[in-house]
């Protein structure tokens, strides 16, 4: 049994009036690959922009209840919101690259948390961060070039390296392959693979296949609610629950 | 109805719709047309002066100067007697009275030409050169065919007389065209041929200097604290809406405001670029503010979250990030506000720009023109010379508006990032 990375307990989301989460207690293995899965709207995304506090620039949006990592309360309003993003990356459901050069696009993150003090040290990190979500090869001679001008598959693996950059221990996926053709998207699956030996994942995705392929443990939302939580293999085998069980055999979603 | 019908219905409105766009785009170009050349017909000759080619003989007798005289002690010598006595040799007169008719074919500022040319080269004593002397007003615009000489003499202001030398100057060859220098030196004058937009020209770029140095900085902090740091509120969407109100506010309540508070409160003196800087750049903040948030809003929020997500601070992510992706729009909504604040007229007539001001303004605090009020000035003159000029300076106002707009475009499109 893994150690537990995040914890989170009786977390309610509002947004304005309208509870989008209700006492949500999750809990993420560290080193594991996380997956969430459930209809459309039904708060996945609410839940993971909760751990890297991305739900406060939205005016509206209140959090209450508790999200521990490693025992520190994520949700504390006095914790530093710069530091607990540098400890937890994420990638966007749509690539969104940085309209600067490829190079810029990774060393931004260690250049403002003062890592990397030397260019050379820079490039070390930009170098292995790119050989770590596989683009190295494909980009090693153009680092100079916009990172908008790589193709989707490869934007969103440029976006996969810039969360790497600063070193975080868990990273955050919203539906990363949503927007990626096939081939792209065994690309980015194998490499999170990879990644899970060294990060924490949680993967957003609508994809039950690709639940099954990358992820060690599924949790399932429904109107807000975690339904249902364990060993991916259990949920897709043998679910507890007739609404997982309705959902991952399609016929409702 | 068939198909068929139904098709070429379809067709005939499109070739109808294709019709009436292209006959609104013809009746704009021919009204720019009709403008363009009205400005260029009339202005277009002001860039030439008539001169008239005079021997000049430097007589010791008439300059109390010797060979060789410092700059200070020929600033101070008197040209008078020397320009008198060689202008009058011009054209054989017969008296007195034949003389001064001659004297006043020339400019007010022949002695100063002639001075000049002396202290260009001070050993010219006892020697006689050929100057090109700037021709008065009414031989310039006679010269230039703007003056119609078939009226009664009674009707017009150059003499039968005057005539007969212009033609005798003409079949000698020594009436031409030069380049009008003066036209670009000088200030603004009584004689049409010594006017020009010198002084309106340092007037106008000293108040747009002022202009941008107050409104850019502000418009810019303000809509990027209104953009991306103020709360959205009650509160924000007022001042919103103000901000929209005040950049429809007629230019010459903004002249009105900048009177009583500027001029009458402060003190600050009249009639100088500062006041109309000032008062420009309170007309431009709202003009500057609202292209600048809308250029902050075009960011797509994507590029935000993502400088967030790795951990940039609030202040990171709008300075390192959102304020680059929006400055190439921020400046040409500034360059094009700036050029609405060149042309305007209305404000800088109630702070008391329309005095008449010889001197170019040395500094900010100098009383100036600026050059939409030199059009207006000049615009009010009797004398034939200053229609001309005044079109003129429409032509270097418009030339400037041209540039500020062509680099606005420019700007828009070699810097605006696309995003996907
Ligand atoms: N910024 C917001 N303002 C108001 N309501 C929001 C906002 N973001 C999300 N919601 C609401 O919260 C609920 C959960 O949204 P969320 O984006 O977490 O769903 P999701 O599970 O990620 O859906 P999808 O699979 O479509 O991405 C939805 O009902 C949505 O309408
Ligand atoms: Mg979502």
């Amino acid at each position: 049994m893994s150690n537990i990375k995040i914890k989170s307990k009786n977390l309610n989301v509002y947004y304005g009036d309208k509870q989008a989460l209700f006492d949500v207690n999750l809990d993420l293995n560290e080193k594991e690959v996380t997956a969430l899965i459930g209809p459309s709207g039904c708060g996945k995304s609410t839940f993971i922009r909760c751990i890297n506090r991305m739900n406060d620039v939205i005016d509206i949006c209140k959090v209450t209840g508790n999200i521990e990592m490693d025992g520190m309360n994520i949700n504390d309003k006095d914790l530093d919101v710069v530091s607990l993003r540098e400890r937890v990356g994420m990638v966007f459901q749509k690539p969104n690259p940085f309209p600067k050069s490829i190079y810029d696009n990774i060393s931004y993150g260690p250049k403002i948390h003062g890592k990397g003090e030397t260019k050379s040290e820079l490039d070390q990190i930009v170098e292995n961060s790119l050989k770590k979500s596989a683009l190295w090869e494909e980009v090693k001679d153009r680092l100079d070039e916009p990172g908008t001008s790589l193709s989707g598959g490869q934007q969103q693996r440029l976006c996969i390296a810039r969360a790497i950059s600063v070193n975080p221990e868990v990273i955050l996926m919203d539906e990363p392959c949503s927007a990626l053709d096939p081939i792209a998207t065994a690309k980015i699956e194998e490499l999170i693979d990879e990644l899970k030996k060294t990060y924490t994942i949680v993967i957003v995705t609508h994809s039950m296949a690709q639940a099954v392929r990358v992820s060690q443990k599924t949790g399932f939302f429904h109107l807000g609610k975690l339904i249902e939580v364990g060993k991916t293999e259990k949920i897709f085998k043998n679910p507890d629950n007739k609404m997982t069980q309705d959902y991952i055999t399609g016929r409702f979603g | 109805m068939t198909k068929e019908e139904r098709l070429k219905k379809r067709h005939r409105a499109e070739k109808r719709f294709r019709f009436y766009g292209l006959t609104s785009i013809f009746v704009a170009l021919l009204f720019v047309i009709i403008l363009v050349q009205n400005i260029f017909s009339k202005g277009s000759s002001a860039f030439k002066k008539t001169v008239i080619s005079t021997e000049v003989f430097f007589d010791q007798e008439l300059l109390e100067i010797q060979n060789g005289a410092s700059q200070e002690e020929i600033m101070e010598a008197d040209f008078y007697d020397i320009m008198i006595e060689n202008l009058i040799k011009a054209y054989p007169a017969k008296d007195r009275d034949e003389e001064d008719e001659l004297l006043k074919l020339f400019s007010g500022d022949a002695e100063i030409e002639i001075k000049k040319a002396f202290l260009n080269d001070n050993n010219l004593i006892g020697q006689t050169i050929t100057l090109d002397l700037t021709a008065s007003d009414d031989i310039d615009q006679l010269h230039k065919g703007n003056y119609p000489r078939d009226l009664p003499e009674e009707r017009r202001r150059i003499s039968d007389f005057q005539l007969v030398i212009y033609d005798y100057f003409v079949e000698n060859k020594k009436i031409s065209k030069n380049f009008n220098n003066y036209f670009f030196n000088n200030g603004d004058s009584r004689d049409p041929e010594l006017a020009g937009i010198g002084g309106a020209l340092v007037g106008s770029f000293y108040s747009i200097l002022i202009c941008l140095l107050l409104a850019f900085p502000v418009a810019v902090l303000a809509s990027i604290y209104l953009e991306e740091f103020a709360p959205k509120n009650k509160i924000t969407d007022f001042i919103e809406i103000n901000i929209n109100n005040l950049a429809a506010v007629p230019s010459i309540v903004y002249g009105l405001l900048a009177l009583q508070i500027l001029l009458a409160t402060i003190q600050l003196p009249r009639s100088t670029p500062l006041v109309a800087g000032i008062t420009l750049a309170l007309m431009t903040l709202p003009r500057i503010i609202i292209p600048c948030r809308a250029s902050l809003k075009a960011v797509p929020p994507s590029i935000r979250e993502g400088a967030l997500a790795v951990g940039a601070s609030k202040f990171q992510s709008v300075f390192h990030h959102v304020v680059p992706l929006a400055l190439p729009g921020t400046l040409s909504g500034t360059i094009i506000g700036l050029a609405q604040a060149l042309g305007e007229t209305a404000p800088l007539i109630l702070i008391g720009m329309v005095a008449f001001v010889v001197d170019i303004p040395s500094s900010p605090v100098d009383p100036s023109s600026s050059l939409p009020v030199q059009v207006y000035l000049w615009s009010e003159s009797a004398e034939r010379g200053f229609v001309e000029k005044t079109s003129a300076t429409i032509m270097m106002l418009l030339s400037f508006l041209i540039v500020m707009n062509f680099i606005a475009v420019y700007l828009r499109q070699k810097f605006e990032k696309r995003w996907n």
